[in-house]
């Protein structure tokens, strides 16, 4: 097509600035991952050699520890130095190696955790994310029960934190009714691999983390996507449609696709504040993901996992955030027209 | 301005959104009149009470005996053979007893009580069961004879000098006492939490914490965000550029992530209500920020701004006066959002152990961990953290619906 | 006499508010247009002339409401059709319509040429994309526009670009009526001038059989249509060739309204440049006499309480008011 150049120039043009964007921030939140524990009346890291040492009784162990720590951290050495020198051995890979479960490198409770909440919360923000809409779009075009009752159910339970749907959830089907089990994210007695009885076990034990994330997500985006309906509805081109004679069929695909545009944004905008959650109620069902095993390391004072989860999740944020607004930029004719100018 | 608050008292949302917070509101600082004394003094010496009225035994026993003619034997009988009991029995009647299995109905303990007292006897052989389960069938034949027998129970008081057992009184399975007079009792209408606290007194008490945690750090994040948003908006240029690209990237940067880092940072000991108050709303102040930039943007040109501008008005005061009125509904709307943040926030953080640590004060989210550390979860005692989850839902619902409605009243392209 | 393209007999419609309150819009108005003439219609904002072109299409939603009277289009009566067969065989395809926002009016998220294809396959649904293409290209390129404007987004187009794609769109079916609710008036000078050729374009070029042109600017309606029509408070108060109501108008309101505007034409433009005091009446309850006695410096009293009748002044032309053509020009003299 005669376009095809000018879209796609515009186009590169947005998805160069967004990159660069997110690999500014993403460098932005690597220094304050460094730096706020640093700067802190309580800095955890210039106690962490004591720390380190405190609850172990193995002597020579103690002293490789700190003796590792005192190298690793630089601890004699400038900030910016420390900085470089943890920032190159993240980039790496490398955080360390655990104190509560020494001497597993970090890296390896980070890759075995990380699978097992990107399994969970991709799928369940996704489709709490779909849900919400398509009861959202609902709500507004046909109105009735889905607005007067489904939805105001739904938007009460998205003011209940995931961690506390997460225990609703558990009581209700794991205690009481025994359909599903309570924790874990797979048998007690099975050892992982591609059986199909393992498999089995894992998607019987995915069910209730997996609803207590897409129920509290859905109420919210509902809402939003409802105000956003109707407000298409009442606009000029929904008018001059049905004038020209368009079949309402065809009117309300344009109204959704465009009341949609919005709420993908406001995704991006919020997966932040939605993986927060999810991850306090991995917690609840002892969930073997990030979640859980940052829980496990602050009550272990296992400084080196946090600071590893912290770093893990804010990228996992920048990367879902960055994969949205290339989606967007796809979908969206205004972003390629704003770039062409 | 009155008209205005009128306006916003015809939105129903808002109405009924106001109506709930002030219930909870109204409760938390009612119930302290009412029910005095330390809302967090360990009351119950073990864990988890269940909900209900607790009358004192001794008391129960010395009480005058009302004997009733009612059949309480058989109603304790009904009570005391659970399930499992009954399907036990089953087994052993259909294996051992010589009954056919489908005659057997576990619901109806009269028949099956008969069934038992008719077959069971210790004499039969229970052959082809594991010693074990032989021992669990004797055992539960001896506790089944307990359950039926229907003799009068002893009370007994030891003698003093001879330390000989004397019978006091005797109490029998239809014999009733009246629960007014009896003075010792204490009701806990959501049971008591592991620590052998009153669950409903905590409540309240944490669920004023937890406002004023949500009231604080929405205070902070509002003036931090309003600030920083009128300061882009009006001065624009390179200003504007700097504070929006630290906007957008704590946007991005979950605030979630940079609590734990602080909270964390900070250590146990440091961690009081105050403090983590202020950390939530120094984290999540970019909502206000954007949402005052844009306004400010589209009023800092208009006439009457403009007519202060050229009457040499001091920026402040353009601000104050000026600006400020016409975001102002703007701003309490964030406001409103912050707290619920707040509260929000904080539960979360306490369910990762990073919350307030202080033992004179309980939050809605330090329960929720306590109830979590204690397994309350999973042996299902509800009233621990039920109701928590309930109050955290209110409060948040409610001030969401306010939120809409003053958008509706505000906004007026969203009205349906 | 040519052939009626256009008939309205009596048509009111009116509005209902979110306090359920009636408002008559549109209170009794009959009207007829010839194949190949276009009429223009005043009036002061508020007046009902937008309500008129929303009326005249025979579909209504709410907050609009039908109440009586006929729509008669190329001698079908459709005031008593479905809502959905008027709008799959009446609207777009013998009625079009120009909205007043044009800037607005095309769903943002898709490309022209797809919107034409749902306008298109909502009257035939069995033309394939191809032909539709290159009929749109061929009608785009005779108005002036160039055929890249198919494949662009509405947020690509400038504003009288905008305004003139959507002129194309609407008539892309060649309707026997095309309904312009101020087409032109949110624009620049210059785009206004190319709204206002590609209209008359229209009508030459035979793509539309006749026109309601809507608008607040009379100098626009005396260069653009044959006929004029001026509407106050719902209703019609005169109607009259273009020559005759800019030079000659009967009714104290079209005067007003003439004398209210700078028109550059010799003999008006001595006239002085007043505005009509007052406001219009309320429609909620509209009087019972005359709606412009209030305003109206030659009223008498019967004005307030007596219904005032159209009367025929002949060869098309008529007008609203309880004095004679004669009265009024004798009236007029004195001033």
């Amino acid at each position: 097509m005669i376009l095809w150049g000018d879209i796609l120039k515009g186009l590169k043009r947005y998805y160069g600035q967004k990159i660069i964007w997110y690999l500014v921030t993403l460098v932005f939140a690597i220094i304050l991952n460094f730096a706020l524990p640093r700067c802190m009346p309580g800095n955890p890291v210039a106690g962490l050699v004591g720390k380190a040492a405190s609850g172990m009784t193995d002597a020579s162990a103690t002293e490789k520890i700190q003796q590792e720590y005192t190298e690793k951290f630089g601890l004699d050495k400038s900030m910016p130095e420390q900085f470089f020198k943890w920032a190159g051995a993240a980039i790496k890979g490398d955080f360390g190696v655990s104190f509560k479960e020494y001497p597993k490198p970090v890296s390896e409770i980070i890759s075995e955790s990380i699978g097992w909440t990107i399994a969970l919360q991709l799928p369940a923000i996704l489709v709490g994310w779909f849900l919400g809409n398509l009861l959202g779009a609902v709500a507004a075009y046909m109105k009735g029960v889905f607005d007067k009752v489904i939805l105001p159910v739904f938007l009460f339970m998205s003011n209940i934190p995931a961690f506390g749907m997460a225990t609703i959830l558990l009581f209700v089907f794991a205690i009481k009714l025994g359909w599903f089990p309570a924790s874990k994210a797979y048998g007690y007695d099975l050892i992982p691999n591609m059986s199909w009885t393992f498999i089995g076990s894992v998607i019987h034990h995915y069910w209730l983390p997996f609803l207590s994330v897409v129920l509290v997500t859905i109420g919210g985006q509902a809402i939003g996507m409802r105000s956003m309906s109707i407000y298409e509805l009442n606009a000029d081109y929904v008018k001059y449609s049905r004038f020209l004679g368009i079949k309402d069929r065809k009117i309300v695909g344009y109204v959704f696709k465009n009341a949609m545009l919005p709420q993908i944004t406001g995704l991006a905008m919020s997966i932040g504040t939605m993986m927060g959650g999810a991850l306090v109620a991995e917690i609840i069902f002892s969930y073997p993901g990030i979640g859980s095993a940052l829980l496990a390391a602050i009550t272990g004072q296992d400084y080196p996992v946090i600071s590893a989860c912290t770093l893990i999740i804010t990228i996992m944020v920048l990367l879902a955030n960055l994969f949205v607004e290339i989606i967007y930029g796809l979908i969206d004719p205004r972003i390629k027209a704003a770039q062409q100018d | 301005m009155k008209n205005m608050i009128k306006q916003v008292f015809h939105s129903p949302k808002f109405v009924v959104g106001f109506v709930m917070f002030m219930l909870v509101f109204l409760t938390v600082l009612i119930y302290p009149l009412i029910v005095t004394g330390d809302p967090l003094e360990m009351i119950g010496n073990g864990a988890f009470f269940e909900p209900g009225t607790y009358v004192n035994v001794d008391e129960v026993v010395d009480s005058q005996q009302y004997k009733l003619h009612i059949d309480a034997k058989s109603k304790k009988i009904e009570k005391d053979l659970d399930q499992t009991t009954r399907d036990d029995m089953k087994e052993w009647l259909s294996k051992f007893g010589g009954v056919e299995e489908s005659s057997i109905d576990t619901k109806d303990t009269a028949a099956l009580l008969k069934l038992w007292q008719d077959h069971y006897s210790t004499d039969i052989k229970m052959t082809g069961l594991t010693a074990a389960k032989q021992k669990y069938f004797k055992r539960l034949g001896d506790t089944i004879v307990d359950i039926v027998n229907d003799e009068d129970l002893s009370i007994a008081e030891k003698d003093k000098e001879s330390g000989e057992l004397k019978e006091k009184t005797k109490i029998g399975s239809n014999v009733f006492a009246r629960v007014s007079s009896i003075s010792n009792r204490k009701t806990f209408i959501l049971g008591t939490d592991n620590f052998g606290r009153d669950v409903l007194g905590e409540l309240v008490s944490a669920t004023k914490t937890s406002l004023k945690i949500g009231f604080a750090a929405g205070i902070v994040a509002t003036l931090v965000g309003l600030l920083l948003g009128l300061i882009a908006g009006y001065v624009g240029g390179i200003t504007d550029d700097i504070i929006m690209f630290i906007t957008n990237l704590f946007t991005v940067i979950p605030s979630f992530v940079i609590l734990i880092l602080i909270s964390y940072s900070i250590g146990n000991s440091r961690r009081g209500v105050g403090l983590v108050a202020i950390i939530i709303g120094i984290t999540s102040w970019t909502w206000t920020t954007r949402s005052v930039r844009s306004q400010v943007i589209s009023l800092r040109n208009r006439d009457h701004v403009n007519l202060s501008k050229l009457s040499g008005h001091s920026m402040f005061r353009i601000m104050i006066c000026d600006i400020l009125p016409y975001i102002a509904s703007y701003v309490v709307m964030a406001f409103i959002l912050q707290i619920s943040t707040g509260i929000l926030s904080e539960a979360q953080l306490s369910m990762l152990g990073l919350g307030p640590s202080t033992a004179k004060n309980a939050t809605l989210g330090l329960m929720m961990n306590w109830a979590m550390q204690c397994s309350a979860y999973l042996n299902g005692k509800w009233w621990a953290y039920f109701p928590v989850i309930l109050v955290i839902a209110i409060i948040s619902f409610s001030l969401n619906l306010m939120n809409t409605g003053l958008d509706q009243v505000f906004n007026p392209q969203l009205r349906d | 006499m040519g052939k009626v393209m256009l008939e309205v007999n009596n048509l009111k419609t009116k509005y209902v508010t979110r306090f359920h309150e009636d408002v008559y819009a549109v209170d009794g108005v009959s009207l007829k247009i010839e194949e190949g003439k276009s009429l223009g219609v005043a009036g002061e904002s508020g007046c009902g002339k937008s309500t008129l072109a929303l009326s005249l299409m025979g579909y209504y939603f709410a907050p609009l409401h039908y109440m009586s009277g006929e729509i008669i289009v190329d001698g079908k009566n459709i005031s008593n059709m479905k809502p959905n067969d008027i709008r799959r065989k009446i609207l777009g395809n013998e009625i079009a319509y120009i909205p007043q926002a044009a800037m607005n009016a095309l769903n943002p998220t898709a490309k022209i040429i797809n919107f034409v294809e749902d306008v298109v396959h909502a009257h035939e649904p069995k033309v394939s994309k191809k032909d539709i293409y290159d009929m749109a290209k061929e009608r785009f390129e005779i108005l002036g526009l160039p055929e890249q404007v198919l494949q662009k987004h509405s947020v690509e187009l400038s504003g009288g670009m905008k305004q003139r794609t959507v002129i194309a769109i609407s008539t892309i079916l060649s309707p026997k009526v095309l309904i312009a609710d101020e087409p032109s008036s949110a624009l620049d000078v210059t785009s206004q001038k190319m709204v206002i050729k590609m209209m008359r374009e229209l009508m030459e070029k035979g793509f539309i059989k006749s026109m309601i042109f809507i608008t607040h600017e009379l100098p626009l309606l005396y260069n653009v249509t044959d006929d004029i029509m001026v509407m106050y408070a719902g209703q019609i108060v005169e109607r009259g060739t273009a020559k005759e109501m800019v030079f000659d108008s009967y009714h104290p309101y079209s005067r007003g309204l003439m004398g209210s505007i700078i028109v550059p034409e010799a003999g008006v433009r001595d006239n002085k440049l007043v505005a009509i005091p007052g406001t219009p009446p309320n429609l909620k309850k509209p009087p019972e006499g005359c709606r412009f006695a209030d305003r109206c410096k030659y009223a008498v009293d019967s004005c307030k309480t007596n219904k005032i009748e159209e009367v025929n002044a002949g060869n098309g032309r008529m007008y609203r008011c309880y004095m004679s053509q004669e009265k009024l020009k004798e009236v007029y003299d004195n001033d």
